[in-house]
């Protein structure tokens, strides 16, 4: 099941473009210092607020950084606290959604408490209060975000495991004797694939989000290079013409990233979900 | 003739009294529950907004009350202080002090704007109910107007340019979508005014004052709904989509009922309570979208105050903000919680 919905995803037009935009945009983290000669602090020897040319392909700022530069290094902090957001959630979700759905009891029950209180945290509230104080860094951040988005998911998660447990093969393979974790790992986890995503995806979203609105609010770590950060110092400059190589720019490079995680996000849950399934077997991730 | 159409099975009537009062007893318990949940969110606020200002290292003033409280500190002011915060006491009796405080509904003082925390939060807290109250019902609307025009057209042209736009803008986050607006409509084109709520010593009354409001209120209102009508719109074209494969709409088509109809009363009606119930459970992203966007426009309402007093470092005033917005988030998601079992009675059957 979990193989053709991989396929479906890849071949709709949503997830294509989805898919594309988020691999352009890792590709531009990735090689960043390849694409550029300078460094995202660098005072370059042009003067400030240049207009784009062949050496500054986005102009420069007040301090005569290049913006190019700085927009592939916001690139990476972005995806950093994405994919790290994504992977210690995702973990979080499994471990304690699945081990409830497999032990059950008391044990379910006293994490499903804790997941019902911590969805009852508005969680943007918390995360602006303690950045207030702390300023993070790109790994507190990691672990702050994460211990905000980890209980939608283990729900998701557990109910997930609650059905496939009654499946015939997982049935099978108790009868044989399988252990709580080798169930875990060798037939449930392979099946809750598609739906982990899912939510790794949407916690990923959330995370590039909360990271640009903490920069742009100014109380993330300020030696950290970030869109947020750098769309908050060039929205002073409106009056001045730079914002058409300074602020659209990040803020189109913040958006496309958003804009391919949900196109990939919802090009999958419209492969998850039967009702959405038209009778000619095509799915809404077509459009 | 319709409006038998979609009328419900009886319930089975019960005949085993104690039956119901179990359920009864059992549906006051998962009350009690989820009730526990919002006390156990607050509660935790309200512990982190206590710790977390003294766990800083350093001057637990400057933690607590701002570089501007050290400015004006003199030695009776400070022994104030103390008293007031207990800090010369147990952190057990700091906590007690402080819930007492705020149970007298003192969120302490801002010395930024030499005023109380709680007079300042309300002299901006109106345009930010106008900002946000308005998106919510527009988007709300639109919404469901276009999810169910674009569900019931499902695979045309216009469900797919509407679902693909539409997710387009909710890529977006809300406010470089306010600074595409604002750079938009008010730099190049000068057609919106660059930052405020009404034009300052105008001396206008009435209807000009109502126009001038709503000149300034239009471009944050349509950055809000433009990245949230999304939510809305997904679910009630979902929500069209499964029902109008349901029988009953075959039985209103065989019988002749107008296109309008089918789809109005007969499919769109199915949708109401789910976008209801995420309209009121998305009250805390409304809020937030709203506080980043009052920044780009300048507009004075609590996010525009939450960011220059965490530009000036004005803690108690950060506080504040922040315990306000979380009452009155978990107040709007405990009363949708509350109506939604009194409008779905499926819902506290499940509990």
């Amino acid at each position: 099941m979990h193989v053709s919905i991989w396929r479906e995803v890849a071949r709709s037009n949503v997830g294509r473009a989805g898919l594309l935009l988020i691999g352009a945009m890792v590709l531009l983290a990735i090689f960043a210092p390849v694409l550029t000669p300078y460094t995202p602090r660098e005072n370059t020897s042009t003067p400030a607020f240049s207009p784009p040319s062949g050496d500054h392909w986005l102009g420069t700022n007040d301090a005569r950084q290049d913006i190019w530069t700085q927009l592939l290094y916001g690139a990476r902090t972005s995806l950093s606290v994405a994919f790290g957001v994504a992977l210690l959630s995702g973990f979080i979700s499994v471990l304690i959604g699945g081990t409830a759905a497999i032990f059950g009891g008391l044990y379910d029950r006293f994490w499903m408490r804790v997941v019902d209180a911590t969805i009852a945290i508005p969680d943007v509230i918390v995360i602006i209060l303690v950045a207030a104080y702390l300023r993070p860094n790109v790994l507190f951040m990691i672990l702050l975000l994460s211990a905000l988005s980890w209980p939608g998911g283990a729900r998701v998660i557990r109910a997930q495991t609650l059905t496939l447990k009654e499946r015939m093969h997982v049935s099978a393979a108790r009868t044989f004797g399988a252990g709580p974790s080798h169930l875990l790992l060798r037939h449930l986890i392979p099946d809750l694939g598609p739906i982990l995503v899912a939510t790794m995806i949407q916690d990923a979203r959330r995370a590039v989000f909360m990271e640009a609105g903490l920069s742009f609010l100014g109380i993330s770590d300020p030696s950290v290079m970030s869109w947020g950060k750098m769309m908050q110092y060039a929205r002073v400059f409106t009056y001045l013409e730079v914002w058409k190589w300074w602020l659209l720019p990040t803020g189109i490079a913040l958006s496309i990233t958003l804009i391919g995680l949900s196109f990939i996000g919802f090009a999958l849950e419209s492969a998850l979900d039967p009702r959405l399934r038209d009778r000619e077997k095509e799915h809404d991730g077509w459009i | 003739m319709e409006e038998h159409n979609d009328r419900h099975l009886d319930s089975p009537k019960v005949v085993w009294d104690g039956g119901r009062a179990v359920a009864r007893a059992k549906a006051l318990f998962g009350r009690g529950a989820f009730l526990s949940n919002y006390l156990i969110a607050f509660l935790l606020i309200l512990t982190l907004n206590f710790t977390l200002p003294r766990l800083m290292p350093g001057d637990p003033f400057q933690a607590i009350y701002g570089e501007e409280a050290l400015l004006a500190m003199t030695p009776q002011l400070k022994a104030q202080l103390v008293e007031r915060l207990a800090l010369d006491q147990s952190m057990g009796q700091q906590f007690l002090a402080y819930i007492l405080a705020l149970a007298g509904g003192d969120l302490g003082h801002s010395y930024y704007y030499n005023q109380p925390v709680l007079s300042v939060i309300l002299d901006f807290l109106p345009w930010t109910l106008l900002l946000t109250g308005s998106a919510l019902v527009i988007s709300t609307l639109l919404g469901l107007f276009l999810g169910i025009e674009s569900g019931y057209r499902r695979g045309k042209r216009l469900d797919k340019t509407l679902l693909a736009g539409l997710m387009f803008l909710n890529g977006f986050p809300d406010f470089f979508m306010g600074i595409v607006l604002l750079l938009v409509f008010g730099v190049v084109l000068g057609l919106i005014p660059l930052s405020g709520a009404l034009t300052p010593y105008s001396g206008l009354s009435g209807l000009p004052l109502a126009i001038d409001i709503l000149h300034h209120l239009l471009a944050p209102l349509a950055a809000l709904v433009l990245v949230r009508v999304t939510s809305s719109y997904l679910l009630t074209r979902n929500t069209m989509i499964t029902t109008l494969q349901e029988n009953f709409i075959l039985a209103a088509r065989a019988k002749g009922c107008s296109e309008g109809k089918i789809k109005y009363r007969h499919a769109g009606r199915n949708s109401l309570l789910p976008v209801v119930t995420a309209t009121g459970l998305s009250i805390p992203q409304m809020i937030t979208g709203a506080l980043f966007v009052e920044i780009v426009f300048s507009y004075p309402g609590v996010g525009l105050l939450l960011y220059n007093s965490l530009l000036t470092r004005d803690y108690p005033l950060i506080q504040g903000i922040l315990l306000m917005v979380t009452v009155v988030v978990l107040a709007a998601n405990l009363v949708v919680d509350l109506l939604y079992s009194r409008l779905d009675p499926r819902v506290s059957h499940a509990r």
